[in-house]
C-alpha cells in the first residue's frame, strides 16, 4: 500500500469529516498502516525473496525505491548487494526511515529523500533497478503506479529492471447472499426505519473485504494486465469485455476482483496473489455488488464488461462501471444490467 | 457562557473581511442582518447575497450566461430550476458545462431535485430580471403568464422549504430596494468566505462509518430504549438533535410522539438524513438543517429536549460537546432535558504483555532489521483499542463526572486526581508482568429529569441501571462489557524513559496521581492528556499523550 498519499488524503478527509464520522477514523494511526503492511507476510516476504534471492541482479547496482515508507525494501536491496539505494517518499515517515536505516548501519548505502518524485533531484542521474510497492486496493485505487511510471521514464537505465514488473487484475462471480444481506439489506430496516437512501450509496461503494474461496461460482478472468516496462498512465483508464462461465448451479450476487503481482526478472520468477484462493493479504479483495441476483446453471456464460477510469475531479478516486448480461435459454432467469461504482 | 465559547462568533472568516461585506452591500445598514441570503455561485464556491451579481460573475468568469440561456430556451420556473441543478450537477461532478445548453439537457425531471440544499438561488428566481432586455419588462403577456405561473410554483416551493422563508423575504426586500433605486447590479464583494472544510462538495458521506455506528447496538439501543420507554417525556415536545448523522435519533423522537424535531448536521450526510426522513414519512415532524449548530437559524426560539450523540474517544476527543452546550444555553427551555444527561470518566492501570509483544516488541526485529524508531509514536499517541478485561490490573477509578445540564465549556479542560488499588496476582508470570500503562473509558447515563439524585459521581452506568432495570438506561464503553465503536483509549508508558514496576511489586498498593485533559494546540479536535502516577510512596512520574 502506498503510504504518503494515503495518510495525507486520509488526514484531509478527516478534517472535512463531521463529528459523527470522525471518531471512527481516529484510529487511523500513521504507524498502524506501516505495521499492517509489514505484518502482511505475503507482501513483505515476496518482496524480500524477490530482492534478497537475486543478489546477482542487485550486486553493485543503483536502486530507486519509490514510496519507500519505513525503507524495508531499500534495506533488502542493500542486503542483496546494491551499490546504493535511493528511497523516496512524500510522507513524514521518511524521518523514521532515516533513523531506522542509521540504526541498521546502512546510512552510507541508502539516501532517503522526502518529496514528490516529479520535483526532486536524485544523487544519480540514472538508476539500474526500480523497486516499489505501489499497489492499492483493486490494484489501482490510490495507487502510486503513475509515480513509478514517471520514475521509470525519467530515471531508469535503458536495460534497467523493475520489481515487480507485472500486475494482473482478475474478476469472478460470487455467491454472497448472507453478506450482501448484512451489508446492503441492512439499510432496508434500521431499527424499524426505511434507510433505502443509504442503500444506493452502499451499492455504489465497492467493498474491500475477505471473500472465501468457496463463494466463487465462476472461473476467474483477467481484465487488465500491466507490463510495467511498457505501460502508460493512460492504460489505467481501461475497458474490458469478458465472459464469466459458471462452474456450478448457484446464485451470483456480486463480482469479486483481486490482483496478482509478478517479479519476472528474478532467477526463478516470484509471484503472489491477493485472490480468495490464497493467503490473506492486507489488500483483501474488492467486491462489487450487483443490483440483481443472477441465477446461473453450470456452464452458462455471463457476458460482462468492466470500465475503469480515474475520476476527473480527483484522479486518485476511481469511477468503475460494470455491465452484465446472463446468457440463458431460460427467459425467467435472463438478466442484464449496468452498475456504477465509485472508489473514493 | 456564550462569550467564553470560541465558536459562538459564527461569521469568522478566513479572509478576515467578514464584517466588510455587509456594509458594502447594504450601505444604509437596514438590511445588515444575519438574514441576508447566501447564494452560492453556479460555477465555483464563491458566495453572494445578490443573485444578479452572482449570475454576472458566472458570465464574466466562465461565459455561462444564465439569463441568456433562460431567454433563448424560454424557460419557465421549472425550467430554470432544472437549469440551475443541471449546471450545479455538472460543476459538482467536475464536468464542463456545455456552451450551448439545450432543452434536451434539461429534459430529465430528476433535475428538479435540488443539487444544493436550500439553494437560495432557486428562492430568488422570480426576483431576477424578467428578460435580458429591460424595455420589455412590463409589456410582454408571456412574461405575465410566466409571473403567474411562477407565483403558483413559488407557493409550492415554499411549502417544501418553509425554514427558508425569512431568507426569501430578505432577498425580495433587498432586490426590490435595489431595483427601485435603479441600481445596476454590481458584483457583491465576496461574502464571508466559507471555511474550507465547510465546502459542500468536499465532505463525503461515508456509509461505512454510519453503518458502524448504527450497528453499535450498545449505543443505538440505549438511545432507542430511552426514547421509546419514555414517550411521555417526548409527546408533544420540540426536540433538537445535534449532529444527527443519518437521522436515526430524530426518527426515534418523532416515533415517540415529539411534535417537532429539528435535526442539524454540518456534513453531507444531512442530505441522506433528509431522504431517510422523507422515506419514512416523518418529514412533517422532522426539519433537517445543514450547518453548524452555531450558524444555522432554527425555526423555533426554544426547544424542550436536546438529544445528541456527541461522544468521542475518551469522551471528549473532537470537542463536539461545546456545540451541544452552546445549543443548550441558547435554545433549551429552562426546564428542558438533555439526552443523555450525565457522563463519567474512568481510568485504570493495565498490563497486557500480548499487546506489547504485538505492537511494541514487534519493531525490534522486522525481517532482521531493527525498527525501534517506530516505537516513539506508540508512546506519544493515545490509542483507541479494545483490551480484554483481564488486562485491567487495578480497580477502575472515576476521575471526572459531568452533569450535562450544568457543565460549562471551560470545565472540559481540567485536571483531576485519581487512585487505583493494584490487584493481587497469583502466578509467577503475572508477578513478573509490568504495568504497561493506563486505560480510559466513559459511562453514559440517560436520566428522565434534570435532577437525578440516584446518579452519584462514581456510579457505574451498569450498576445504576441494575438498580431499576425496567426504567433506567445507560451504557459503558469500558472493558468489562460489550465492545462499542468507541473502544477504550490506551496510554502506554514509555519504558525507555520511565520506570514501571512489576505487578508483583505493586500488588495491593495504590497507584495514582493526576490526569489532565488539555486542548491540543494545532489539533482543533485533538486532546492532550497528561497522566501522572506514583506507586505507593514511590517516585512520581508523568507523561503526555496526544489523542488525534
Amino acid at each position: 500500500m502506498p503510504d504518503a498519499m494515503d495518510i495525507e488524503v486520509a488526514e484531509q478527509r478527516l478534517k472535512a469529516m463531521e463529528h459523527s464520522e470522525q471518531h471512527y477514523f481516529n484510529s487511523y494511526n500513521h504507524h498502524g498502516i506501516h505495521e499492517e503492511m509489514l505484518k502482511d507476510e505475503v507482501r513483505t516476504r515476496s518482496y524480500m525473496n524477490a530482492i534478497v534471492q537475486n543478489k546477482h541482479l542487485f550486486k553493485d547496482k543503483v536502486v530507486l525505491d519509490v514510496g519507500c515508507g519505513t525503507a524495508i525494501l531499500s534495506m533488502f536491496a542493500v542486503r542483496a548487494g546494491a551499490k546504493h539505494v535511493i528511497g523516496v517518499d512524500m510522507s513524514t515517515i521518511i524521518f523514521k526511515a532515516r533513523e531506522i536505516v542509521k540504526v541498521n548501519g546502512m546510512e552510507d548505502k541508502i539516501t532517503l529523500i522526502q518529496g514528490k518524485m516529479e520535483e526532486i533531484e536524485l544523487p544519480f542521474p540514472k538508476v539500474d533497478i526500480i523497486i516499489s510497492e505501489w499497489m492499492g486496493y483493486f490494484l489501482l485505487y490510490e495507487s502510486m503506479l503513475d509515480t513509478v511510471l514517471y520514475a521509470r521514464d525519467k530515471f531508469l537505465e535503458k536495460d534497467g529492471l523493475i520489481f515487480p514488473d507485472k500486475a494482473t487484475i482478475f474478476v469472478a462471480g460470487i455467491e454472497d447472499g448472507d453478506y450482501k444481506d448484512e451489508k446492503i439489506g441492512f439499510w432496508n430496516d434500521v431499527y424499524g426505519f426505511d434507510y433505502s437512501p443509504l442503500k444506493e450509496t452502499a451499492l455504489s461503494e465497492p467493498l474491500v473485504d475477505v471473500v472465501e474461496v468457496k463463494a466463487v461460482v465462476t472461473d476467474p478472468t483477467a481484465v487488465l494486465t500491466l507490463d510495467l516496462y511498457t505501460c502508460k498512465t493512460s492504460d489505467l483508464a481501461f475497458s474490458c469485455p469478458f465472459d464469466l462461465v459458471a462452474r456450478r448451479d448457484d446464485f451470483i450476487h456480486a463480482l469479486v476482483a483481486w490482483f496478482d503481482i509478478e517479479f519476472s526478472a528474478c532467477h526463478k520468477p516470484i509471484r503472489f496473489s491477493t485472490g480468495p484462493h490464497t493467503k490473506y493479504t492486507h489488500w483483501k479483495q474488492t467486491v462489487f455488488y450487483l443490483k440483481d441476483v443472477l441465477t446461473v446453471e453450470q456452464g452458462e456464460k455471463i457476458e460482462c464488461s468492466l470500465h475503469n477510469r480515474p475520476n476527473e475531479k480527483n484522479k486518485r478516486d476511481l469511477d468503475i462501471k460494470i455491465e452484465y448480461r446472463l446468457n440463458t435459454q431460460d427467459p425467467r432467469r435472463a438478466a442484464e444490467g449496468t452498475c456504477l461504482y465509485k472508489m473514493c | 457562557m456564550s462569550e467564553s465559547y470560541p465558536h459562538s462568533t459564527s461569521s469568522a472568516s478566513s479572509s478576515g473581511d467578514s464584517d466588510g461585506w455587509v456594509d458594502a452591500d447594504h450601505g444604509n445598514g437596514e438590511d445588515s442582518s444575519d438574514e441576508s441570503p447566501v447564494i452560492i455561485s453556479l460555477v465555483d464556491d464563491r458566495v453572494f447575497t445578490d443573485a444578479a451579481a452572482m449570475l454576472d460573475y458566472c458570465r464574466d468568469k466562465t461565459g455561462l450566461d444564465f439569463l441568456g440561456v433562460r431567454d433563448r430556451l424560454g424557460l419557465d420556473f421549472h425550467g430554470m430550476v432544472k437549469l440551475i441543478n443541471f449546471v450545479r450537477q455538472r460543476v459538482h461532478e467536475g464536468k464542463e458545462v456545455p456552451k450551448d445548453i439545450t432543452q434536451a439537457d434539461l429534459a430529465d425531471d430528476s433535475l428538479l431535485k435540488p443539487v444544493l440544499e436550500d439553494d437560495a438561488l432557486i428562492l430568488c428566481l422570480d426576483d431576477l430580471p424578467q428578460t435580458a432586455s429591460p424595455d420589455k419588462q412590463e409589456s410582454s403577456p408571456q412574461v405575465d403568464d410566466l409571473l403567474k405561473k411562477n407565483a403558483e410554483l413559488q407557493a409550492e416551493l415554499e411549502n417544501l422549504t418553509k425554514q427558508f422563508s425569512n431568507y426569501r423575504e430578505a432577498v425580495q426586500k433587498t432586490l426590490d430596494d435595489r431595483w427601485q433605486a435603479n441600481d445596476e447590479p454590481e458584483d457583491a464583494p465576496p461574502q464571508k468566505t466559507k471555511e474550507k472544510d465547510d465546502y459542500y462538495f468536499e465532505s463525503y458521506a461515508y456509509n461505512d462509518i454510519h453503518e458502524t455506528m448504527l450497528k453499535d447496538k450498545v449505543r443505538t439501543d440505549a438511545y432507542r430504549d430511552f426514547i421509546y420507554d419514555n414517550k411521555d417525556l417526548f409527546a408533544g415536545k420540540t426536540v433538537l438533535d445535534i449532529g444527527c448523522g443519518t437521522g436515526i435519533l430524530s426518527m426515534f423522537c418523532a416515533k415517540a410522539g415529539a411534535a417537532r424535531v429539528i435535526a442539524v448536521d454540518r456534513s453531507d450526510i444531512l442530505d441522506k438524513a433528509r431522504e431517510n426522513v422523507f422515506q419514512n414519512k416523518l418529514d412533517k415532524v422532522i426539519t433537517c438543517l445543514k450547518g453548524r449548530i452555531e450558524d444555522v437559524t432554527l425555526p423555533v426560539a426554544q426547544v424542550d429536549i436536546i438529544v445528541s450523540e456527541w461522544m468521542g474517544y475518551a469522551l471528549l476527543y473532537e470537542a463536539m460537546l461545546p456545540s451541544v452546550l452552546y445549543a443548550r444555553d441558547r435554545y433549551l427551555a429552562p426546564n428542558g432535558l438533555l439526552v443523555p444527561s450525565h457522563a463519567n470518566m474512568w481510568i485504570a492501570p493495565v498490563s497486557d504483555s500480548e499487546y506489547i509483544a504485538d505492537h511494541v516488541t514487534f519493531w525490534r526485529d522486522v525481517y532482521g532489521f531493527d525498527m525501534r524508531a517506530m516505537q516513539d509514536s506508540i508512546y506519544a499517541d493515545a490509542r483507541a483499542v479494545t483490551l480484554p478485561s483481564r488486562s485491567v490490573c487495578g480497580e477502575p477509578c472515576m476521575f471526572r463526572f459531568l452533569d450535562l445540564h450544568t457543565v460549562r465549556t471551560e470545565d472540559l479542560v481540567f485536571s483531576a486526581p485519581w487512585t487505583s488499588k493494584v490487584a493481587a496476582v497469583t502466578t509467577a508470570s503475572e508477578k513478573n508482568s509490568l504495568v504497561d500503562g493506563f486505560l480510559v473509558w466513559f459511562d453514559m447515563f440517560f436520566a428522565r429529569s434534570r435532577v437525578e439524585p440516584s446518579i452519584k459521581e462514581d456510579s457505574t452506568a451498569l450498576g445504576w441501571c441494575q438498580e431499576d432495570k425496567e426504567r433506567r438506561v445507560g451504557f459503558t464503553t469500558g472493558p468489562f462489557s460489550t465492545e462499542t465503536h468507541w473502544r477504550q483509549v490506551l496510554f502506554l508508558v514509555d519504558k525507555q524513559t520511565k520506570k514501571m514496576c512489576t505487578l508483583g511489586d505493586a500488588e495491593g498498593q495504590n497507584v495514582g496521581g493526576v490526569i489532565e485533559y488539555v486542548t491540543a494546540e494545532g489539533h482543533a479536535r485533538g486532546l492532550n492528556i497528561k497522566i501522572s502516577w506514583a506507586v505507593g510512596e514511590g517516585e512520581k512520574q508523568d507523561q503526555m499523550w496526544l489523542l488525534h
